[in-house]
Formats: structure tokens, C-alpha cells, sequence
């Protein structure tokens, strides 16, 4: 279908201010924080279920992609129209519908920022706890579609543990509800399966979260080392006394130089390596809790623990850790994340090779990460503009998740795998396995009209 | 469909003439709302599984997957029973990482095997799912029907617990799902499809579970309430406080009654909320005494706290409360709105009452789950009537407040009137294309799902 046409015809839905062509438009829904790029037909702004419903019957008849996106601060190029299409942009869906304390859930539209809703459910002293770090832009229906983590979902789950439902649009345009505020509705739990699924399954309009009562008291440490393995070590070592922190984050030499030098979160910076641990829940007992936490440092050579006096030094220290990403892409014109996930006992061991491979390319790796679930974030430093290290990036990264899938982990913790790593979803499922996944995308969207090419690599499409 | 000597002796074998039961007696154990399983058997490996599936899928024949039988009462009529597949030979536990927090087992073992062999590793640990029957319920059919218990209030269900699973799908492909890292969003997460699937989708051959430390101190503090409205009260403020309880259940008189004759219970009132702490000894001690604190503000009128034994031999009770009822007994699973709790009782009571129907009903308090047990003696084809519009009252019921309502046990003659799985909703169509892509030959357990699946 010609562009105008369509442009017509989709203002037509949802007005002519909300639908973008331009040619900077396309440039800039093209792209995502991943490296990959794409080139979209347009971009639509949908005002409501209703409108969005319309636009996907729409393209379905006249055989359009669609890809539904909220800020675009997907890591594995999730949300690039790699076969163009429609780009569906949620801005204009994001309200905050219910905050519904006594029944402890909120609904939400997914265009709404992360943190938008967490500070106002901060109001009522409720807390809604996933918190991926980029939660200041990040959107609820961003995270729906990556089950997104954060430090906290060591203690308390990932984004997939607190979302009970959703109103959801299919490939036909039809409008069906999974899930609810209630808990445990009888059937397959579909909820379950579209969480994480990257837009590739049904565009989600309405979200239902689970809230809870924000904890009573925190303990948040600092925990410097003069070496990257002792770090690791201690993080296995609190595991396995027992003691599962409400987080458990690892920043590195080269991310506290990052990240003293834009945020001053107070890192030492001859350290090798600090772990932000932080104790929530009933203060009974979070003392002697801390106290062992400290004990099992001291075993592991910490150099020293600090332990956060007042909200504001809990606050700043919480600023470094969020605020690292940023301060390490000032180091070099570009940065690549990797997302592997390990048990944790193997996270010593797993963090030298990641070292290791680094050096092999000649390539600078920062560290920043949950260490607590073993969910590596190594951050590969290099420039674009150079194509001899961007090969060799893709190399390194793409030997980083063999090394994390041999080590009996796997390829994605909570960045998905998009574009990016369809062709390592081979290094932890065979065939077999992908499949009956793709048996689940024939199932919702037997036409491929969402986010084709995304997710289920293509050579095992006959299988 | 090919002669049921020829299926025998094909399925003989896959898995040896030992492991496989073709004696007519012998398979009446396994009649399922009527009809008799034409063989039973029980692989040892998943391989073994996958070549049963297989043959079924091939011939088309129902496949009906089976642990120690404990849901058996579950489910929907099946549209036809041909080969009955046990998974106790399956009860191995595979990979046992505690420093990791992980457990890797197959479907067929007991959950309290698991629970023991934990409890002895290093500092102890345990697998934090506490469903009825832990004694008889294999792994697989806890997650397949996904069973839980009061302590999810604090640690979750399934789908909260499960990393990875192994599974033979309806083609006999033995499909992995998952790993064994708390975080993985590799791919759609078909863990999450199979908890609870109730073997419509695959044969669950293989978990990985998190796993927990054992907390250092637990304690069950009981309290009694004269009125419903007390109970529901001080119930909801314990659910809004910063309190973190690990269960906490309301139970009304006929079901304290039940209670009272297995275990010694001081306690007297029409309604007990009985409230489980457990985690780091002071945070349990602080809790014992606040909770005792503001239940007296509500008029409690009795409080007992329970420590170890004790305290076990109540939750155990208390788990397992159907299986020392009538034979008979019909036990009905309602989930709602937190905030109608109160209202769902009440109504729940009532709605009985005017049936001439006396109920137990045990509620999840904090996640807004209600159990009711119909206590009547044998279901005649007049009473049948009688219940079949009560259950269809209860439904609606629960569908006002949110919810819905899952017949987990009643006799063949009720089932055939109801639908066990509530009313349907729109995201059925989604689960038929589900099963359809999956299973396109309805071998898997035809029948016994949610909308005929």
C-alpha cells in the first residue's frame, strides 16, 4: 500500500495530528537502544483500545506489520520495524486508570512511565517493585512486552510476578482480557505466556499490577574490594548461607571511573569492584541480618563496608548504580550490553573469562550488574564509526552468551532477544523446543502481523 | 484405531511387561468418572515417555497422564480414556544445587520426599510450595493442576517458584523450556503455559524449582472471632499492614468443627483466623505479638499460638482438610476481589444455608481464594439438581466479585450437570487455538480442560 494512502487512511482512525511521516519521524521510530536499525512505514499514535483495535484491523487487511513500541529503551533492537510497517507509539495511552489500594492492584494504560506510577503510589505507601534502571522513561507497556527486571527482582520477582492481567488486542483486532485483578482464573495462563513475548504475540492496552504495602525498613551497604573475584565470590557466598537480599548489585573498576566522574555516587575509585546490597522488610532483625552479611564480606576480603546513614546516601549510592549505562557511554562513542545469566556459583569463574574475552578482541568491558541472579551485564566500549570493532563486538558479545549457556545459564536475564540474539537462541534450545514456540505465535497471530522477525530465529521455521 | 493387542503389546515394549497393567481388575483402581483406562502404564525415563506419547499421537489414541491420583476428582468428564500414563517410575531428583537455590526433579516424585531430602542438605533448605496431599502429590501434578497452599500468600505459586521444565509435548517431542537461572527471558516463557495446563498441553517430566533456606523460627498464632465482620476486619488490616505473614486463613464453624475432631484445638468462635509467621526469629516474635495485639482491637475472643509440632500437625490438618470428609464430599475453589472477602463468605453461607447444605469453607484470606466443601451424604439424582443450581449460584457469585469458581471434586452424576471449570470468558478462544496448535489431535487428556479443551 502507498505511504499516503495509508497515512490517510489512518488518520482517518486516529486523526491526522497523530499519525507521523516525516522523514525525520521515521528516522527517529527507527531505531531503539540497541544497535540495530529499521525504517518504519509510519507511526501512530492511538488515543485508546478502540483506535488501536481499528488500526490493527486495518493493517491486517492490507497486510501491514505492526510493532508496538513505548520509549524505546529496548537493548536487543526488539522494537525495530525491521520489515517496516506500522510503528504503534503509546505515548498518548498513559494514564494511570485505577490505583486500587484494598484490592492491592493498579490498572494502567501502557504508555505510562515506570516510575510515573511508583511515585504515586508512593502517596498511599504502596510500592509497585519491578525496576528496571532505565524506569524514569521506561514504560509499563515497554516492560510487559521484555518481562523487564531490575535490581530488586532478587528478593521480589520480575516484572512477569507482579503483572495479574491485561486487556489485549489479537492479530484480528478482537479485544479479550487474560487475567484479573483477582488471582488464579481457570485455564492456560495467558497472562504468563504474553509477558515477555516482545509484542510478537498481542498488544496489551490495559495492564493489571500487583502492589504492595512498601516495606517497613532498608538497610542499603556498600561493600568495596580490591578484587573482582572476591566480589563475586561474597555475592555466591551470601546465597548460599541463605540470605537473599532485596538486591545484590556489582559495579567494576572501569563503571565506578564512569560513574564518579558524572554522578560522584561516592564510589571509591581505586576499588576493583563494589556490591550495593540492600536489606528491606520488618527492622526486626535487620541488624543481625546486616551484621552477617558483613561477616560473610570480611571472609571474602572486603576492603571495607559502608553502610548508608540517611535516605540521602541511600539515594546517592542508588544514583551510581542507575545512573552507571549513562556514565559509561561517556567513556566511548558506543557501548553494547550483553545480558547473559548464570548460576550463581559460577559467577567468579564466569566474570574472568568475560575479562578474558575482552582482552582477546582488544576490546575495554565494563561490569555493572545483578549479581545476585547471576545476571551479567558486561558492557563492551567501542565506536561505531569503526567497523573492524564492530565486528569484533558482535564477536565478543555472542562469545559472552555461548560462555554464559555452557555455564548452564542462558542468553537473556531481561533484555529479550529481539533482533539481536536470534541466532544464540540456538546456543540454549534446539529445534524441539522453538518449535512449540513458535506453535504459541501460530496460535495468537497465525498471519504474523505483530513484530514479525523478532524473538524465534527463521531456520527452523519447517521444524 | 488399531487393535487394543497390538497397542499392548507395542507399549509392552517401550516399557516392559512389568510396568504396564492390562488386567481388567486391576484397572478398575483407575476408572475416572466412570470410564476404565484400556492400559496404565509408567515409564522410567523421559525417552520411555516421549515413545508412549508418540505411539498415542500416532494412533490417536486419548492419553491421560497420572501421578499418585490425588486431583484425580478434577477436570471435566473425559471424552475417552485409552492409555492411562503414570509418571511414579519418573521420582528422580536430578540436579540438586542448594548453594544455587535449585532443584532440578522429575514429575513422578512426592513433594514431601523432596521436602525431606532438602531439610538435610547443609543448613537446610526446602521447596516453598505447600499444597494438600504432600505426602501423596507428585511434583508434575502439582504444577500441571497448579495446587498450592496457604503459605503462597508469602512465597508465591508455581509460576513464581518454576525456572525450567522438560516436557513431551503431543508429538512425542520432548521440548525444554526455561533453565535454571531465576531470570531468563529467552524466548516465550512456556513454563508459564504448562503450570496449571492439566496435561492438555505435554507431559511435565522435569522441573526446576527455586529453592529457599528453612527459616530460622516459624509460629501459628490461631484467633477466634464471634461475627464475620470482625474476622473480615481485622483480616484486611493484617493483609494492608507492612506485616509479612506467611499464610493467613479464615475458616467458619463447620470447618473449625472438622478441624477439631483430628486435631486438639482450644479455640472457640464462629469464625478462626489462623495466621502463620515465619523467616528471622525476631521479626517472627515482633509479629506474634502485634498481630495478637490487633486482633483483640476486632474482639477476638481467643487466641492460641502454636510452635513446631504443633503448629504442623494444624497446617497439615488443615491442607489435607478434604480427605477425611464423606466420600461424597464436593470441594469448590472460588477466587475474588481482596476486598469482597467478607461479603463472599457471608453470601457463600448463606447461599448454602438456603440449600439445606452445610459448608466448610477454608479462604486464602490474603489472595482472595475460597474453598468450600459441601458436606452432604450421597448425591441422589433430586439433590444433584439441588447442588447443581447451587454451584451455578456460587459461580455467579464469584463472577460478581471479580472472580470465578473451579468444581476441583464432586461425584460423575453433579459433574455431568455444571461446567467444573466456571463461567467462560473471552480469552477462551486463545486457549482452543492454544490446544489446537499443540495438540491437533486431542490425545492429551480430551475433555477434562477449561471449554471441552
Amino acid at each position: 500500500m502507498e505511504r499516503e494512502k495509508m497515512v490517510e487512511e489512518l488518520a482517518g482512525i486516529v486523526g491526522k495530528e497523530n499519525v507521523l511521516s516525516s522523514e525525520t519521524d521515521l528516522l527517529l521510530y527507527g531505531y531503539d537502544a540497541s544497535l540495530f536499525r529499521g525504517r518504519p512505514d509510519c507511526i501512530v499514535l492511538p488515543g485508546s483500545t478502540e483506535e488501536v483495535s481499528k488500526i490493527v484491523k486495518f493493517a491486517r487487511a492490507n497486510g501491514i506489520h505492526i510493532v508496538a513500541r513505548g520509549s524505546g529503551t529496548n537493548l536487543s533492537g526488539g522494537t525495530i520495524p525491521t520489515q517496516g510497517g506500522i510503528v504503534l507509539h503509546f505515548s498518548r495511552m498513559n494514564r494511570v486508570l485505577e490505583i486500587d489500594i484494598e484490592n492491592q492492584r493498579a490498572v494502567v494504560e501502557p504508555g505510562i512511565f515506570t516510575l510515573v506510577l511508583k511515585n504515586q503510589l508512593a502517596r498511599y505507601g504502596y510500592i509497585y517493585q519491578p525496576d528496571p534502571a532505565s524506569e524514569k522513561v521506561s514504560t509499563l507497556g515497554g516492560n510487559f512486552g521484555e518481562n523487564s527486571g531490575g535490581p530488586h527482582c532478587l528478593k521480589y520477582g520480575v516484572t512477569t510476578n507482579h503483572i495479574l492481567g491485561a486487556e489485549v488486542v489479537l492479530y484480528d483486532g478482537e479485544v479479550i482480557q487474560v487475567g484479573g485483578k483477582a488471582l488464579d482464573h481457570p485455564g492456560y495462563d495467558l497472562t504468563g505466556v504474553l509477558v515477555g513475548s516482545e509484542g510478537t504475540l498481542g498488544i496489551a492496552t490495559k495492564l493489571i499490577l500487583r502492589i504492595m504495602p512498601k516495606p517497613e525498613a532498608v538497610k542499603t551497604m556498600l561493600a568495596i574490594y580490591n578484587s573482582l573475584e572476591d566480589a563475586g565470590r561474597t555475592v555466591s557466598a551470601i546465597i548460599a548461607d541463605g540470605i537473599i537480599p532485596a538486591t545484590l548489585e556489582m559495579i567494576d573498576r572501569l563503571t565506578i571511573k564512569a560513574v564518579e566522574e558524572s554522578i560522584h555516587a561516592g564510589f571509591p575509585l581505586d576499588a576493583e569492584a563494589v556490591l550495593l546490597i540492600e536489606l528491606d522488610g520488618l527492622k526486626d532483625g535487620m541488624e543481625r541480618l546486616a551484621e552477617r552479611i558483613m561477616e560473610i564480606c570480611r571472609k571474602n576480603n572486603v576492603r571495607e563496608v559502608k553502610v548508608a546513614k540517611t535516605e540521602a546516601e541511600r539515594a546517592q549510592l542508588w544514583a551510581g548504580r542507575r545512573g552507571a549505562f549513562g556514565a559509561v557511554a561517556r567513556l566511548r562513542p558506543n557501548y553494547f550490553v550483553c545480558d547473559g545469566t548464570v548460576p550463581r556459583t559460577r559467577l567468579p569463574e564466569v566474570l574472568t573469562r568475560v575479562m578474558e574475552i575482552g582482552r582477546r578482541y582488544g576490546l575495554a568491558i565494563a561490569n555493572v550488574f545483578h549479581a545476585g541472579d547471576g545476571n551479567l551485564h558486561p558492557l563492551i566500549l567501542f565506536d561505531e564509526r569503526n567497523e573492524e570493532e564492530l565486528r569484533k563486538v558482535h564477536l565478543a558479545g555472542s562469545e559472552i552468551l555461548k560462555l554464559c549457556a555452557d555455564a548452564g545459564g542462558t542468553i537473556s536475564g531481561e533484555h529479550g532477544i529481539g533482533t539481536e540474539k536470534m541466532k544464540e537462541m540456538l546456543f540454549v534450545f534446539n529445534s524441539q523446543d522453538i518449535a512449540a514456540m513458535k506453535k504459541v505465535k501460530k496460535a495468537f497471530d497465525p498471519e504474523d502481523v505483530y513484530n514479525p522477525g523478532k524473538v524465534l530465529p527463521e531456520q527452523t521455521l519447517s521444524a | 484405531m488399531p487393535s487394543t493387542m497390538k497397542t499392548l503389546s507395542r507399549l509392552q515394549e517401550i516399557v516392559g511387561e512389568a510396568n504396564l497393567i492390562k488386567d481388567r481388575d486391576r484397572l478398575k483402581a483407575y476408572k475416572l468418572d466412570g470410564k476404565t483406562p484400556k492400559v496404565v502404564v509408567s515409564p522410567a525415563t523421559v525417552d520411555e515417555t516421549s515413545r508412549v506419547v508418540a505411539y498415542a499421537y500416532e494412533k490417536g489414541l486419548a492419553l491421560v497422564p497420572r501421578g499418585n491420583g490425588t486431583k484425580m476428582k478434577m477436570g471435566g468428564i473425559p471424552k475417552r480414556v485409552d492409555i492411562l500414563l503414570s509418571t511414579t517410575r519418573l521420582n528422580r531428583i536430578t540436579d540438586k544445587d542448594c548453594d544455587n537455590l535449585t532443584l532440578c526433579v522429575e514429575s513422578g516424585i512426592t513433594l514431601d520426599e523432596v521436602q525431606k531430602t532438602l531439610a538435610r542438605e547443609g543448613r537446610g533448605y526446602f521447596l516453598p510450595l505447600d499444597p494438600p496431599f504432600s505426602d501423596k502429590a507428585t511434583l508434575g501434578g502439582i504444577v500441571a493442576t497448579n495446587a498450592s497452599g496457604p503459605k503462597r500468600l508469602l512465597y508465591g505459586t508455581a509460576r513464581d517458584l518454576i525456572t525450567g521444565m522438560k516436557t513431551v509435548f503431543p508429538n512425542g517431542d520432548v521440548v525444554v523450556s526455561g533453565g535454571k537461572t531465576v531470570k531468563n527471558v529467552s524466548g516465550y516463557d512456556m513454563c508459564k503455559l504448562l503450570i496449571g495446563s492439566f496435561g492438555t498441553l505435554g507431559i511435565i517430566c522435569e522441573m526446576t524449582f527455586r529453592l529457599l533456606p528453612l527459616p530460622e523460627k516459624e509460629a501459628t498464632l490461631l484467633l477466634s472471632f464471634q461475627k464475620l465482620e470482625q474476622a473480615d476486619g481485622f483480616v484486611r488490616e493484617i493483609i494492608s499492614s507492612q506485616l509479612i505473614p506467611a499464610s493467613i486463613e479464615t475458616l467458619n464453624r463447620p470447618a473449625l468443627d472438622y478441624l477439631k475432631r483430628q486435631i486438639p484445638l482450644s479455640t472457640d468462635g464462629n469464625y478462626l483466623v489462623a495466621i502463620g509467621l515465619e523467616g528471622v526469629r525476631e521479626g517472627v516474635e515482633r509479629q506474634m505479638a502485634e498481630i495478637g495485639e490487633r486482633g483483640k482491637r476486632y474482639g477476638c475472643v481467643n487466641a492460641e499460638a502454636m510452635d513446631g509440632e504443633e503448629g504442623e500437625a494444624f497446617w497439615k490438618a488443615l491442607r489435607d482438610f478434604s480427605i477425611w470428609s464423606d466420600p461424597d464430599l464436593i470441594s469448590l475453589k472460588s477466587n475474588f476481589f481482596l476486598s469482597k472477602h467478607g461479603e463472599m463468605i457471608a453470601s457463600y453461607e448463606r447461599m448454602t444455608a438456603e440449600s439445606g447444605v452445610r459448608s466448610a469453607l477454608i479462604c486464602h484470606s490474603g489472595n482472595g481464594i475460597l474453598y468450600s466443601h459441601l458436606l452432604t451424604a450421597k448425591v441422589s439424582r433430586s439433590k444433584a439438581e439441588v447442588l447443581a443450581g447451587l454451584i451455578q449460584k456460587m459461580t455467579l457469585e464469584a463472577v460478581k466479585n471479580g472472580g470465578n469458581l473451579i468444581v476441583e471434586s464432586a461425584p460423575s452424576s453433579l459433574k455431568k450437570r455444571i461446567d467444573v471449570w466456571g463461567e467462560a470468558r473471552s480469552d477462551l478462544r486463545i486457549m482452543q487455538r492454544i490446544k489446537e496448535e499443540m495438540d491437533p489431535r486431542r490425545i492429551l487428556n480430551p475433555g477434562r480442560f477449561v471449554g471441552g479443551i
